[in-house]
């Protein structure tokens, strides 16, 4: 009989065994031999021994394979069933085991969920546009045709702002540019419907293109007409709602300021369109849009002047264009309009516009994909730390379970089945968490929008697609999570388990320690990363910005021409106010947007040289006022009256541009600028008229008193705010009674720059705070299990005359030992990676020793209590009561 | 009587494992099939066409003894069941008079 067993090749009766049913599989065996057997008769050996491979690999088809599932499927539902009926039961009979890992897996699953919906978020940008792939938009760089930088191909040396000319030329010339959109800078006025007036600021004056090109939805109006003709005006329709109400606002007509700059006069306007709300997801938004036919109307010149930068210029392609080509023809493009000075352009996808352009001078705000990335590395992280939870305490508690391993399999389980079970109690736990976390996300979602400041929609969450990725998603990370613990707990060998012989694997200890550690690591780096972010934002805060900015009230009129003719006379009025200490006009306040102006400066040679530094416009009391340090010269002076015509001020940078390391040099050197020709009179400190994140750029301060200012800064000092503002506001509508009172504080302002520095601190902190409580609830689990491990050693101990403490210090010293570990790997790696996130600023903070030691501390605080809790609990147990039974 | 329809393999299958009785098992059908017909079968396909037949209620099948010819293992034998009988009588009864129809020419010529 033995050899008759050894016809049938292993393989063969491995694979029959896989495809037959169970009862049939013995006959069809029996038959496949009898064939052997006859086959012999007739053939030789390894001809039959052919037949019958292909004999039994003919078993592969439906009429037995079918057969096969519908039995074993029944088989495998009944053992399913079983299965989850025993892990439910385990999960309500450790209920500490069952808590520990579902709060942490759950919290997991719900950052990841966040996070996934915010990177989803971010990558949606502008990608709502019909032809968004074929929206292109030009960068722009002009500089001397000396200047090296000119004439790189750095996208960081380049400005999405630009001429007016180029793009019009740009769709003459080249067949594949479809279509020209060009849009001015934004732009702000008063609005006025009856007695609504509101001051506009996120306006926008745009080609009649604009609607072929980007795909805005409309309320009311015709995309065609909209923009047409002059003195037509297309709101959105939160902005219509605020003129209009519940009225329809086409075919009415508001009353528009004066653009200074772009639509010099007043005038009447109707209402075209209405658009939908533009989605946040944009790479710009507006909230008014005016025709670019009303800007030509009014400064013609703008129109031909390749020099003159105020618009941005975005263009659809046919299908089939290739950047690389158009980008060959640009160089002979602009050399061809522009001689006189170096022009170069760039061309860049919109789908870029977002989250990868490194031009300056953006439309909008930008993202950061660095942010992206960093961010879920978190959230997969957290859900690491979580999953080792799981990982550790099923491992840990594999000795409990020793018992139950050993009789199932005495009782004739197979380690497969086992294994399953286990599984099924790791998928059953994680599909419970992943519930959890959504109800969660449900309920911390209006939290979230604050902490990112983004407009996330909840539509996303109830998509069936969505919630079957959550659920297999589930499903993996209980599978991977579940997979060591079940292949340790399924593999004990039941004549010694249940002999009651069971070693501490040394393995699944070290593995234990080694998660540990890892998960400390991690929540270690991540607090004091959390720290860095602090200290670098109060870094900013607390840096000499080289001017004043605290009491600092300024008032928005926006360029309006009645009130610069009268600016000296309200600038007198304010100042005999007790407690306004000095006023200034000026285009630009610190933080605010200012332009460029191409320059000549004399160098050190005698000859003029062309850049294009940031230019303010000021009035004789802006240095002084805002206390910004004369370095070199002097500062504008009433005293001088040459210096209204034939005077500049600049910064230091300004005067290492033009070869000036020691500013005193640059004094009485000529100047000409915007037609203005005479000697620089004065150098200033470079003050941080800018954000942080970047070196002070070369200013000029340009001395224009009257025709282009737009804010009035009034230094105050006062405790009483609220009195001192109505004062204000009661002389501004005396002076200025067709304007309305527009104020801010200027640190308040300035500051809002660092707004996407401060959200990233929080999130980043909630994340800390997130990973290290995941982290603890894994300690915590592990401390409860070995109390009760050594529940009869500290009961021996008591009884013995140890204290409390030793105790103590005897359950908690293991755990103390993996977070100083932790520290030691967390500290260089969190040094590493946040100086790299540091490099993002001009101005860095250092990073201290004590972040870390403070890190460190927290942890090792947080997890001693955490454990000692524990410990304390199985210290004061009476040892008579843990040493009763044996 | 059924209207179920069986085709022709089936119907060679029914026969037999009438005909071989007690001895009616995959295997040896396959066999019968070769030695008395000349046709090539696949054992799979004699055993898929039975388990078939057991489904529409034709033949009925139990474990029977095994043989050292086929290393110890069980044989399933089938049996015909009332139902198989009527179904091949019937199939044998509709043959015969369709064949009655043929002209008697032609087997006389034969």
């Amino acid at each position: 009989m033995k050899e008759q067993d050894q016809i049938i090749p292993h393989w063969v009766r491995r694979f029959l065994q896989l495809i037959c049913p169970e009862y049939l599989y013995e006959e069809i065996e029996g038959d496949l031999i009898y064939r052997y057997n006859r086959d012999l008769l007739k053939h030789n050996n390894n001809k039959a021994k052919r037949r019958l491979v292909w004999n039994a690999i003919r078993f592969f088809r439906p009429g037995i394979l079918m057969r096969n599932n519908f039995t074993k499927g029944l088989n495998y539902q009944i053992m399913l069933k079983y299965h989850l009926l025993v892990a439910w039961r385990v999960l309500l009979k450790n209920k500490l085991f069952s808590f520990t890992n579902v709060s942490g897996l759950a919290i997991g699953f719900a950052c990841c969920i966040f996070i996934t919906m915010y990177v989803l978020d971010e990558l949606s940008y502008d990608q709502y546009h019909g032809k968004a792939h074929r929206i292109y938009r030009l960068l722009h760089n002009s500089g001397n045709l000396a200047d090296t930088a000119a004439t790189s191909n750095n996208p960081k040396d380049y400005d999405v702002w630009g001429n007016a000319p180029v793009g019009v030329a740009l769709q003459a010339e080249f067949p594949e540019v479809e279509q020209v959109v060009r849009f001015s800078g934004r732009a702000r006025t008063v609005l006025r419907k009856d007695d609504k007036v509101f001051n506009e600021e996120n306006i926008f004056i745009v080609d009649s293109t604009a609607f072929d090109v980007f795909s805005w939805k409309f309320v009311a109006g015709d995309p065609q007409k909209a923009l047409a003709q002059p003195n037509s005006i297309v709101l959105t329709q939160s902005t219509a709602k605020k003129y209009f109400g519940d009225e329809n606002p086409v075919g009415q007509t508001i009353e528009v300021d004066a653009i200074p700059g772009r639509i010099n006069e007043a005038s009447t306007c109707m209402v075209t369109a209405v658009l939908e709300d533009i989605p946040h997801n944009s790479h710009f938004t507006f909230d008014v849009l005016m025709p670019m036919s009303m800007f030509k109307r009014s400064r013609p010149g703008v129109f031909t002047a390749w020099g003159y930068v105020d618009t941005y210029t975005y263009f659809t392609v046919t299908e089939g264009f290739d950047i690389n080509v158009l980008h060959a023809k640009m160089h002979d493009f602009t050399r061809r309009h522009v001689t006189d000075w170096s022009y170069n352009v760039l061309i860049e996808p919109m789908g870029d516009a977002y989250l990868h352009s490194e031009a300056k001078r953006q439309p909008g705000v930008t993202g950061n994909l660095s942010n992206i990335y960093l961010f879920s590395a978190i959230a997969v992280f957290i859900l690491i730390i979580a999953s080792i939870n799981f990982m550790n305490l099923s491992s840990a508690r594999s000795m409990t379970r020793a018992k139950e391993v050993g009789v199932r399999k005495v009782s004739g389980a197979r380690q497969w089945a086992l294994m399953s079970q286990f599984l099924t109690e790791a998928v059953l736990l994680s599909l419970i968490s992943a519930c959890i976390a959504y109800l969660i996300v449900l309920a911390a979602m209006p939290g979230f929008r604050t902490l990112t400041g983004k407009a996330l929609g909840l539509e996303l969450l109830f998509m069936p697609g969505t919630i079957v990725i959550l659920l297999g998603s589930a499903v993996v990370v209980g599978l991977f999570a579940g997979i060591y613990p079940a292949a340790v707990l399924s593999s004990f060998l039941p004549s010694q388990v249940i002999k009651g012989i069971i070693k501490a694997s040394f393995q699944g200890a070290v593995l234990r320690k080694g998660l540990v550690i890892f998960q400390f690591t991690l929540s270690i780096a991540l607090i004091a990363g959390t720290t860095i972010v602090y200290n670098q934002l109060e870094h900013m805060r607390s840096v000499d910005m080289g001017f004043e900015q605290d009491q600092m009230l300024v008032i928005d009129y926006g360029y309006d021409g009645r009130v610069q003719s009268k600016i000296d006379l309200i600038k007198d009025e304010y100042e005999k106010m007790s407690f306004v200490t000095s006023v200034s006009a000026t285009r630009t306040v610190p933080g605010g947007h200012f332009p460029k102006a191409g320059t000549s400066v004399e160098t050190a040679s005698g000859e003029m040289i062309n850049h294009a530094p940031n230019l303010y416009e000021v009035d004789f009391d802006f240095i002084e006022h805002f206390d910004i340090e004369v370095v070199a010269g002097r500062g504008y002076s009433r005293e001088f009256p040459a210096d209204t015509a034939k005077s500049m001020v600049i910064n230091q940078a300004a005067a290492r541009l033009w070869g000036y390391p020691n500013p005193e040099d640059i004094i009485g050197k000529k100047f000409s600028q915007w037609g203005r020709d005479g000697r620089i009179i004065g150098v200033v400190k470079d003050f941080n008229y800018v954000s942080l994140h970047d070196q002070v750029e070369p200013l000029t301060l340009r001395l224009e008193p009257k025709w282009s200012t737009s804010f009035l800064a009034l230094e105050l000092k006062t405790t009483d705010f609220p009195a001192a503002l109505s004062q204000i506001e009661d002389t501004w509508k005396q002076m200025a009674p067709h304007r309305p009172f527009l104020y801010s504080f200027l640190d308040d302002s300035f500051n809002r720059q660092y707004q996407a520095d401060v959200r990233f601190g929080k999130v980043f902190g909630v994340f800390a705070v997130l990973a290290i409580f995941i982290a603890c609830l894994g300690l915590f689990g592990l401390a409860a299990w070995t109390a009760e491990r050594r529940i009869k050693e500290i009961g021996i101990r008591r009884v013995l005359g140890a204290s409390f403490a030793q105790i103590i210090s005897l359950l908690s010293a293991d755990f103390m030992k993996l977070v100083a570990v932790a520290i030691v790997i967390a500290t260089p790696l969190a040094w590493y990676v946040m100086s790299r996130w540091l490099e993002g600023f001009a101005f860095q903070t250092e990073i201290r020793w004590w972040v870390f030691a403070l890190a460190g501390l927290m942890a090792t605080l947080i997890a001693l209590i955490t454990v000692s809790f524990q410990s304390a609990k199985a210290a004061s147990t009476n040892p008579a009561k843990s040493l009763r039974s044996e | 009587m059924s209207k179920e329809y069986i085709g022709e393999f089936e119907e060679l299958i029914l026969t037999l494992v009438a005909a071989l009785k007690d001895d009616a098992y995959g295997a040896a059908i396959t066999e019968e099939i070769e030695s008395k017909l000349s046709r090539e079968v696949n054992l799979s396909a004699v055993h898929v066409t039975l388990y078939r037949l057991e489904d529409k209620g034709f033949i009925k099948s139990e474990l029977g003894g095994g043989t050292n010819m086929r290393g110890g293992r069980k044989k399933r034998i089938f049996t015909i069941t009332s139902a198989g009988m009527a179904m091949l009588k019937n199939i044998k009864d509709s043959r015969l008079k369709l064949w009655n129809m043929v002209p008697e020419l032609k087997i006389a010529a034969e």
